[in-house]
């Protein structure tokens, strides 16, 4: 629909990134989220138009970030910066996203392959997660040849383990296949690493001159009450949150199966809530236990998303929390029921160390236990390949993602620290990064660290409240097809157009890439004519217009990271000593004028 | 010749007419002046505007609380107010400045805007001169 998207001067400039709007600071990756949400505000009406326009919008995302479709489901972790926030709701940038997601999954499988040409060295990226994927996609890029050695079946790593209600098939198996499709990436599955067949020497024997490991958590932690393994955890009944979704998602549990039954799952954070909500849907009445209290903002608040706790407890699903589990009661082979003391602590300054009141306890009956009380990393495996430290921790630089033990070998996602998709992402990108520069003998650590700044929310008038997310009615939902429903056209360029856009130009350049603007003018203050009154302060919406001491008098100047060269000042200054630079108006205005007729003489 | 009032149009790029159809040599139509922010039109180019032989100047602006710089619209619609005043003095008629706002994408409803505004000023004539 659009000329250009990102070329030449439309394009934005990493160097210049240190200030940027809130929720890009937020975002693990910095995703260009302004620059798209003022794209998706200039969407036409018509629908066949703004499909070419959507997709223009995706192709943009989609070069930094092929799982942009997945984000638009389950991530949204800039909305918690929002500046919007305080001032009636943040942009609803996940639910944006979404929307571009439901027109661009469709021309994902048509998509044509990348023209690259692969002349670099041989990589292998153990594990087919999001961060093994990510680090695929940017190296392939940049002309590897990349080989994912996957575990299962299938690839997409935990991100299977989301249930369909909240992330649909068709969405997670299209962004993977189309990955490895498009970049022409070599995939083994069925490859685990460390049974033998598959080790890292192994790989360098092969000819792969760097590995990135991202094999995630696939151990799940046990249940434990002071220290110690809980009594009756070897009763049948007892199953891992993992496992659980992971047997659900691959459809080996069938509808009803947990019908009758009572349903006790054991953990605070996103994976409990989505087992419990999963075995609700298949028929369990279903309770959620947890160490961690209802105030989310108290340091042993809940961890899960305020969304999922509502969600739930919609759903019929209740919520015990602040008590831990202290033993398992069994009738027979079979768990019959637990024993749930209060936990009067989750935190203290060192971490985690719970404290129990054990006068104060509950009995809860239970045919079922699902525990889901965190993961972790398959440390013996690491141990055999060398890539722990002395105190049995995975020895690797936070910021180049390279093994301390090993400089060849790279370690990234949940494997080196349990997060979000998108650090898992991040990490995936950031080795891809220190892989390149790593092979071509540059400094790995040179400039990897910045500090990124946000600027506070635009002033304005009013401000606009947040949209209405329709949710299908708990009655209705008790299946696995999405409950949320995601925008139509108008309502996402509505929201679209709510962003107040507090990032700088510099970061952005929406305007200039679709042609509103030829080029980002800039504001000049001429000093011999400012007289220091002020005008231009009060009037700047953003903070940019600002006035300081010089040579005892009073100067206006301009801050041109926050300065949008709306023009605002320019106009309001009574003597005229600001001026916009590079606008065309004033040409555009003369030579209107000149072409008028019946001009008043003198 | 029926006397045919020429009328200047201050245009916002981000309400008004942005759906490029792809080819940027596309002429931007005669007394049009597209502008990012309606708020940057000062008094001065409107009373330029009728120096230069305009009947009437029309200012197309986002809609209410839509503005991409914020205000821009408002601070726009006010000036309008005020100048209509001033400019009532002169003997110059309030309905010379109109501002419009809206979100027309394609600029659809531009002509039709242009045209209305052209038949009222036929009905006033052209600007009384001193």
């Amino acid at each position: 629909m659009w000329t250009t998207v990102a070329k030449g001067p439309a394009a934005v400039e990493a160097a210049v990134k240190q200030l940027l709007p809130p929720c890009q600071v937020q975002c693990p990756i910095n995703e260009d989220i302004q620059r798209t949400n003022v794209l998706i505000s200039l969407l036409p009406d018509d629908p066949a138009l703004a499909k070419q326009g959507i997709i223009q919008i995706g192709d943009y995302l989609y070069e930094k970030n092929p799982f942009f479709a997945v984000c638009g489901y389950v991530c949204g972790l800039c909305e918690l910066e929002c500046n919007y926030q305080s001032k009636g709701g943040s942009i609803k940038r996940r639910l944006l996203k979404r929307f571009l997601a439901d027109t661009y999954i469709d021309y994902l499988d048509r998509k044509e392959e990348l023209d690259l040409i692969k002349h670099k060295e041989n990589i292998a990226v153990v594990g087919g997660g999001p961060s093994g994927l990510m680090a695929a996609w940017h190296l392939s890029k940049r002309g590897y040849r990349v080989t994912i050695f996957e575990a299962s079946d299938r690839l997409g790593g935990a991100l299977w383990l989301i249930p369909r209600y909240r992330l649909p098939e068709k969405v997670l198996a299209s962004t993977c296949e189309n990955i490895v499709r498009l970049a022409g990436i070599d995939v083994k599955y069925n490859a685990e690493m460390g049974n033998g067949k598959l080790s890292l020497e192994k790989l360098q024997h092969e000819g792969y001159s760097a590995v990135f490991m991202a094999k995630g958590t696939p151990q799940p932690r046990a249940l434990t009450f002071m220290g110690a393994e809980v009594e009756g955890g070897d009763l049948s009944g007892i199953e891992y949150g993992h496992t659980f979704l992971y047997e659900v998602s691959h459809g080996n549990i069938s509808p009803n199966y947990f019908k009758g039954k009572k349903v006790v799952v054991i953990g605070g954070g996103n994976v409990a809530f989505d087992a419990a909500r999963t075995a609700k849907r298949l028929g369990g009445d279903t309770a959620l236990v947890c160490l961690e209290c209802e105030d989310k903002k108290s340091k042993d608040g809940i961890p899960a998303d305020h969304e999922e706790i509502r969600g739930a407890w919609q759903e019929g699903i209740r919520t015990i929390y602040s008590r831990g589990v202290s033993k398992i009661f069994g009738a027979g082979n079979n768990v019959s029921g637990i024993e749930c003391p209060k936990c009067t602590q989750v935190f203290d300054d060192a971490g985690f160390n719970p404290k129990f009141d054990v006068s104060d306890t509950i009995k809860l009956d239970a045919d079922l236990l699902i525990v889901t009380v965190g993961q972790g990393a398959d440390r013996a495996a690491l141990q055999k390949d060398n890539l722990l430290d002395e105190r049995g921790r995975i020895a690797v630089d936070p910021i180049t993602m390279q093994s301390l033990n090993r400089e060849w070998v790279f370690i990234g996602g949940d494997l080196r620290r349990i997060g979000f998709m998108v650090d898992a992402m991040r990490d995936g990108i950031e080795a891809a990064e220190s892989i390149e520069r790593y092979l071509r003998g540059l400094d790995v650590r040179e400039g990897r660290k910045w500090t990124l700044e946000s600027q506070d929310i635009p002033l304005r008038r009013y401000y606009l409240g947040e949209p209405e997310i329709e949710w299908t009615p708990p009655e209705k939902r008790m299946h696995f097809e999405l409950f949320e429903h995601g925008f139509t056209l108008p309502q996402a360029v509505h929201e679209a157009r709510r962003c107040l856009t507090c990032g700088p130009c510099l970061s952005c350049k929406a305007c200039v890439s679709v042609g509103i603007q030829n080029s980002l003018s800039e504001v000049e203050v001429n000093a011999d004519r400012c007289s220091g009154c002020g005008v231009c302060t009060s009037i700047c919406y953003y903070g940019a217009a600002q006035s300081k001491q010089v040579e005892g008098k009073r100067k206006s100047f301009t801050d041109t990271f926050k300065c949008k060269s709306c023009g605002m000042c320019v106009v309001a200054c009574p003597s005229g000593a600001r001026e916009l630079v590079g606008d065309p108006m004033h040409a555009r205005i003369n030579e209107v004028y000149a072409n008028l007729s019946g001009a008043i003489g003198g | 010749m029926a006397y045919d009032p020429n009328v200047v149009c201050f245009s916002c790029k981000f309400g008004w007419d942005y759906v490029s159809d792809n080819k940027p040599e596309t002429k931007v139509p005669e007394n049009r002046v597209p502008v990012v922010c309606c708020g940057k039109v000062e008094s001065n180019h409107i009373l330029e505007a009728f120096k230069a032989g305009a009947d009437g100047i029309l200012i197309l602006a986002c809609q209410e609380g839509d503005c991409h710089y914020q205000d821009g619209n408002f601070q726009t619609s006010k000036k309008v107010y005020l100048l209509q005043k001033v400019l009532e003095t002169f003997g110059v008629e309030r309905e010379r400045v109109r501002i419009e706002m809206g979100l027309d994408p394609e600029g659809a409803r531009v002509e039709q805007l242009v045209k209305e505004m052209k038949t009222d000023l036929s009905k006033l004539g052209p600007v009384k001169r001193f």
